[in-house]
């Protein structure tokens, strides 16, 4: 009984230090995550107003190399709303298959596909943000601007580097369901962008990013080297931007479906 | 003495003496219980398919929206993606492919929206269940195309391989943007499945704007059954909004027939193994009855007796049937893939990749093979148990004590044979919904009618002796003559030998002239719908039925026409509808060219209303099994699903028409493609100008359309000698079952020799002393042997032509129509009287053999 009863005492002071523990460690940072990712957000809401040409590359787990460019605009509208359009230029097999988005709020958006073979247009289902960017390792959110903030829960695990730059490493746990359980972020302390990012299923870690040669284009951090690679699949995609310019405020007219049908045009 | 000391003592020496007959006990029942079990083995690894396809390819969907089989407009898509409370609604398309090289092995074409099907099935294009480089690709490419690891391993396929495939659109070339794992979808249809974006597989597949099949999903908290109710109330009529599994008890429905026959077959198997439980216990008793009469001399009661045979019987059973299952499974091994194609040839494709097996079953067969034992022993056990032990003791003939001469036999053989007419004349009598209008009225006849026989059997032989001696036996020799006066002495016994025959007779002669006749209506009907010269198709060369052909474009005929020699070609449109829960077939026709040459069997209606009435016009005719089951005659009208709504049709006519047991409708070519919105042939009947020579106008018309698409061109009687093949494939299970029951019967035939030679070796002995030599010793056994078959082969031919004729009408008659003719097959009368005859007198060489071999002096002092 005695030895039962000690056990408990322990367990119980136990979970206290652990608690303890947690709460000072997190008082021991300036910020909070939650405060890190409204930065982030921030950030990302600026470069919402943009048009940039991008290369990527895709290897898969054969050593296979595809490349193709493309190029993509984007537009900030009111509140949360935005839309984009994402057109791909080479190889001559996709040449302008296109991709629309048009964003209500952070978390309510429609997407659409354009295939010139088809001459048809083809919504995305909404749940689809997670699946793989028409084959690339990038995920359709990954081009589909900012997040609501309120749908997920942030937690400052450490401070870390990347490439000399300090960053806040982030654990962002969803509360909507989404193909991943969590992602942990590396986030660079003056930039507030990414410079790292591991996404996981619950325990397992399927996809991972880096984002490189940071440069500030028009007030807005900007990664012109990024690279995702699936863990699951050993496949890896890397992209490039070649031209970016950001407060370019587009027409309403880009973003339609007609001009999804005309590649931008 | 209890149950297992009277076992053990008695049954066990006597099973060690009696190997022979004990092996071959063994072996009958063991063939019954095998055939019983390959037939289960073999029904429900051919369910199993279908519904293993159907729950692969359906994944996650709560609910289906079917239309017609031709396809409706995918407007209708947005129809059910508004209805409250759905939460995915994705078009499907499903059609049949050929590789255009290799094997040209057939494949299921499964069009899907990739961008969105994920949602509901089990598959994805970037997961590590495919191999799929790259997946925009096979998005922004027309001639994507993914398949199954396993077909591309076994067809020598790669990734970005470029793949000719057989389309309504001919020859098309494909590139191969992925394989998949055999997960999901890609486990359907044995693997033989490709996957293609449904925008890309519209117009490869003559289905433009058009989709086959809605699967979809609901939001949590909404029931299936308001959900479907809600569904059905946004559609219009001839849309089916069913479960997946409710997609599998139509294909189930589909099969009726076939799992009728299936059935039919395996308990015709439970009858051979019960006839011959009962052989060898009834051998068994006459054999022993002086052993019987010693037991109940020492005081042995009547009740341990019987325990004592029941027992014997039931351990043999319990033996014989587990060898049965091992020896199922080998004979569903062996038929399967026969019994596969006659479904895919008929019905639908299936390709049945394993056997199903599950224990359910397996202890049922187990269960019946050994209850059907035990029923079988019963009635002999107890005539043992009767035996006094006086008469049993002084070898008193067995006849003397015979159970059936007797009147209560007699009473019991003319009630069954009286049950059988009147239950068949209720039949034939009772209108279309009353419940003796059913396969159950006739197979309950024909049960009665096969017992009522059995029981006739002493009687029959008495008379079959009697008239063998007043005709034959005078004009023979000393030695004919005394083989009849043997088979007279013991009627009752020698009756045992020939109702084995007897059943298996019946069953050949039953089954060879439901073939027979279903054979003859089938190519007459084919003959008079069919004369044209030439019949080209695509995908299957019968393109007609359930048959999974590839369409050709309508307005094929035109360049068919231009090749030289050729008359004209005239389009055939098959399509099938859902009506009332059944998968009704309908045929468009060019009905005013193809009355020129066919000639459509009228049953009600004329000819001058059908060429008045259904050219371009909302009119119909509909075959013969239809109208009997809906009472529809000349005049009435009938409200058909379309895709663009139900369409009021008038009837015209009633025709026979045997290519679906649910029924057939048809209409012009014209009305169809109006209404149905779909321009495509299943196939086209050719006619060859005067003096022209068929197989060169054949050979031109390959010629001409064999670069573009892989094509049959069938001269008429190739055309009707693989209709004839398809038919004999069907009914390969049948036969097997017949094989076996002759053999059974040849067992039951040996087994009652031997015991009819032992029991008179005292007598065979006397016959040896007085001067007969042992080759007239043989020859009165042999001759006792043919004339039992002889027996047995009259009876059972008689009984064979009206089994034969009561189940043509219950499994034939009841959909197909009243104009499937009952012919008897003479030919196998014949033969099955020259077989039974010469398998009896071969049966009886080894009971001659033992007989000529007696000793004359052990012979003599044997009592």
């Amino acid at each position: 009984m005695n030895r039962t009863f000690g056990r408990g005492v322990l367990q119980y002071a136990s979970t206290i230090i652990i608690f303890m523990i947690i709460m000072l460690s997190s008082s021991a940072y300036a910020m909070s995550g939650r405060e890190v990712y409204e930065k982030v957000h921030e950030v990302r809401t600026k470069s919402l107003d943009h048009k940039l040409e991008a290369t990527m590359v895709l290897f898969d787990k054969g050593g296979g190399k595809r490349t193709r460019t493309l190029v993509s605009y984007s537009k900030k509208g009111n509140a949360e709303s935005y839309k984009a359009l994402v057109v791909f230029k080479t190889p001559p097999d996709l040449k302008d298959v296109g991709f629309l988005v048009h964003a209500r709020t952070f978390s309510d958006r429609d997407l659409w596909a354009y295939f010139p073979e088809f001459k048809r247009i083809r919504r995305i289902a909404t749940n689809s943000q997670d699946d793989s960017f028409f084959g690339t390792d990038f995920s359709y959110d990954d081009f589909a601007g900012p997040s609501a903030l309120d749908d997920y829960s942030f937690r400052i695990l450490k401070e870390d580097a990347v490439d000399g730059k300090p960053c806040y490493v982030v654990e962002v746990t969803p509360k909507i369901h989404r193909k991943y359980t969590r992602y942990v972020a590396w986030v660079a302390r003056d930039l507030w962008i990414h410079l790292k990012i591991e996404y996981y299923i619950d325990k397992e870690l399927y996809r991972t990013g880096t984002f490189r040669e940071v440069k500030v284009i028009s007030g807005v951090p900007t990664a012109f080297k990024a690279e995702m690679e699936n863990k699951e699949t050993n496949h890896r995609t890397e992209m490039k931007l070649e031209d970016v310019q950001y407060n370019t405020r587009h027409s309403d007219d880009l973003f339609t479906q007609r001009a999804l049908e005309r590649a931008g045009k | 003495m209890d149950f297992i000391n009277l076992l053990s003592h008695i049954s066990l020496k006597h099973i060690r003496f009696q190997k022979a007959r004990m092996f071959m006990a063994v072996c009958g029942i063991c063939l019954g219980v095998a055939a019983m079990v390959s037939i289960d083995i073999v029904n429900r690894s051919v369910l199993k398919s279908f519904e293993d396809s159907i729950n692969h390819v359906t994944g996650r969907a709560a609910l289906q929206v079917t239309g017609a089989d031709s396809g409706f407009p995918e407007q209708m898509l947005d129809k059910v993606r508004n209805v409250p409370g759905v939460e995915y609604a994705l078009p499907v398309i499903e059609t049949n492919a050929n590789l255009a090289g290799g094997k040209e092995r057939s494949f299921m074409i499964l069009g899907v929206d990739s961008l969105q099907d994920h949602q509901i099935r089990n598959y994805s294009l970037t997961d590590k269940s495919a191999d799929i480089p790259d997946p925009l690709l096979f998005l922004a490419k027309k001639d994507s195309i993914l398949l199954t690891r396993e077909m591309a391993v076994r067809e020598g396929i790669k990734i970005d391989q470029e793949i000719q495939v057989q389309t309504v659109q001919g020859i098309k070339k494909f590139t191969v943007r992925g394989l998949l794992d055999p997960e999901g979808p890609a486990k359907a249809s044995g693997g033989d499945i490709a996957i293609m974006d449904i925008y890309a597989a519209q117009p490869a597949f003559g289905k433009e704007g058009r989709i086959d099949r809605i699967d979809l999903s609901f939001l949590p908290g909404e029931t299936l059954n308001t959900m479907k109710d809600r569904i059905q109330s946004a559609l219009p009529e001839g849309y089916y909004v069913d479960t997946p599994a409710g997609r599998s008890r139509q294909v189930e429905i589909l099969l009726t027939r076939f799992r009728k026959v299936i059935g039919l077959i395996g308990f015709m198997a439970i009858f051979v193994g019960m006839y011959l439980i009962y052989n060898a216990v009834s051998i068994s008793v006459v054999q022993r009855r002086k052993e019987i009469g010693i037991l109940r001399a020492l005081g042995a009661t009547r009740v341990q007796i019987i325990t004592l045979f029941i027992g014997e019987a039931l351990a043999v059973s319990a033996l014989a049937s587990f060898l049965g299952i091992g020896l199922g499974i080998v004979f569903a091994k062996l038929t399967v893939g026969v019994v596969a194609q006659s479904v895919t040839d008929m019905y639908l494709k299936t390709s049945v990749r394993e056997l199903t097996f599950s224990w359910d079953f397996l202890i049922k067969d187990v269960g019946i093979g050994i209850i059907a034992s035990f029923a079988a022993a019963a009635f002999p056990a107890f005539a043992g148990a009767r035996i006094t032990p006086v008469s049993a003791i002084r070898a008193v003939p067995y006849s003397e004590d015979g159970f059936l001469l007797n009147r209560k036999t007699r009473i019991a053989s003319a009630f069954f044979i009286l049950l059988s007419i009147l239950i068949f004349t209720a039949y034939k009598t009772a209108g279309p919904s009353s419940a003796f209008r059913s396969s159950a009225a006739t197979f309950s006849s024909m049960i009665f009618l096969v017992l009522g026989v059995s029981l006739s059997t002493p009687a029959f032989l008495r008379l079959f002796m009697a008239g063998f001696h007043r005709f034959f036996s005078p004009r023979m020799g000393a030695g004919v003559r005394l083989a009849g006066l043997n088979l007279q002495k013991n009627i009752s016994r020698n009756a045992v030998a020939v109702s084995a025959v007897f059943y298996s007779i019946a069953m050949f002669v039953s089954s060879s002239s439901m073939i027979y006749s279903l054979n003859r209506s089938f190519l007459d009907y084919i003959e008079a719908v069919e004369r044209c010269d030439i019949l080209v198709s695509s995908g299957h060369p019968l393109a007609m039925g359930g048959a999974p052909s590839i369409p050709m474009p309508e307005e094929m005929w035109k360049d068919i026409e231009k090749v030289p020699g050729v008359l004209s070609a005239d389009p055939f449109r098959k399509t099938f509808l859902n009506y009332d829960g059944r998968r009704l077939f309908l045929g468009a026709i060019d009905i005013v060219r193809s009355m020129e040459y066919n000639q459509y069997i009228l049953t009600a209606g004329n000819r001058k209303d059908i060429r008045r009435l259904l050219p371009h016009q909302d009119n119909i005719m509909v075959n013969e099994g239809f109208a009997a089951r809906y009472r529809i005659k000349p005049g009435d009208f009938l409200v058909l699903p379309t895709p663009n709504g139900p369409i009021r049709f008038g009837v015209t006519a009633v025709v026979v028409s045997y290519v679906s047991d649910s029924g057939s409708i048809w209409m012009d070519i014209n009305t169809y493609q109006r209404h149905w919105r779909d321009h495509l042939a299943d196939n086209f009947a050719v006619r060859v100008k005067p003096n022209e020579s068929i197989p060169t106008v054949r050979e031109a018309i390959l010629d001409r359309f064999g670069k573009e698409r892989k094509i049959f061109a069938l001269p008429s009687r190739e055309f009707k000698g693989i209709v004839r093949d398809m038919l004999g494939r069907s009914f390969t299970l049948t036969n097997a079952v017949n094989i076996i029951t002759l053999i059974i019967a040849g067992l039951g035939i040996i087994i009652t020799l031997l015991a009819s030679v032992l029991e008179r070796t005292r007598e065979i002995g006397v016959l040896r002393s007085i001067g007969m030599k042992r080759g007239q010793v043989s020859g009165v056994v042999i001759i006792e042997s043919a004339l039992l078959g002889a027996a047995g082969g009259v009876l059972g031919s008689a009984t064979g032509v009206l089994i034969g004729w009561i189940n043509l009408e219950g499994f034939f008659r009841l959909d197909l129509g009243a104009s499937v003719q009952y012919h008897i097959h003479f030919v196998s009368i014949g033969w099955s009287l020259l077989l039974s005859i010469v398998f009896s007198a071969l049966a009886g060489l080894y009971p001659a053999r033992r007989a000529a071999k007696t000793n004359i002096v052990e012979a003599l002092a044997y009592e």
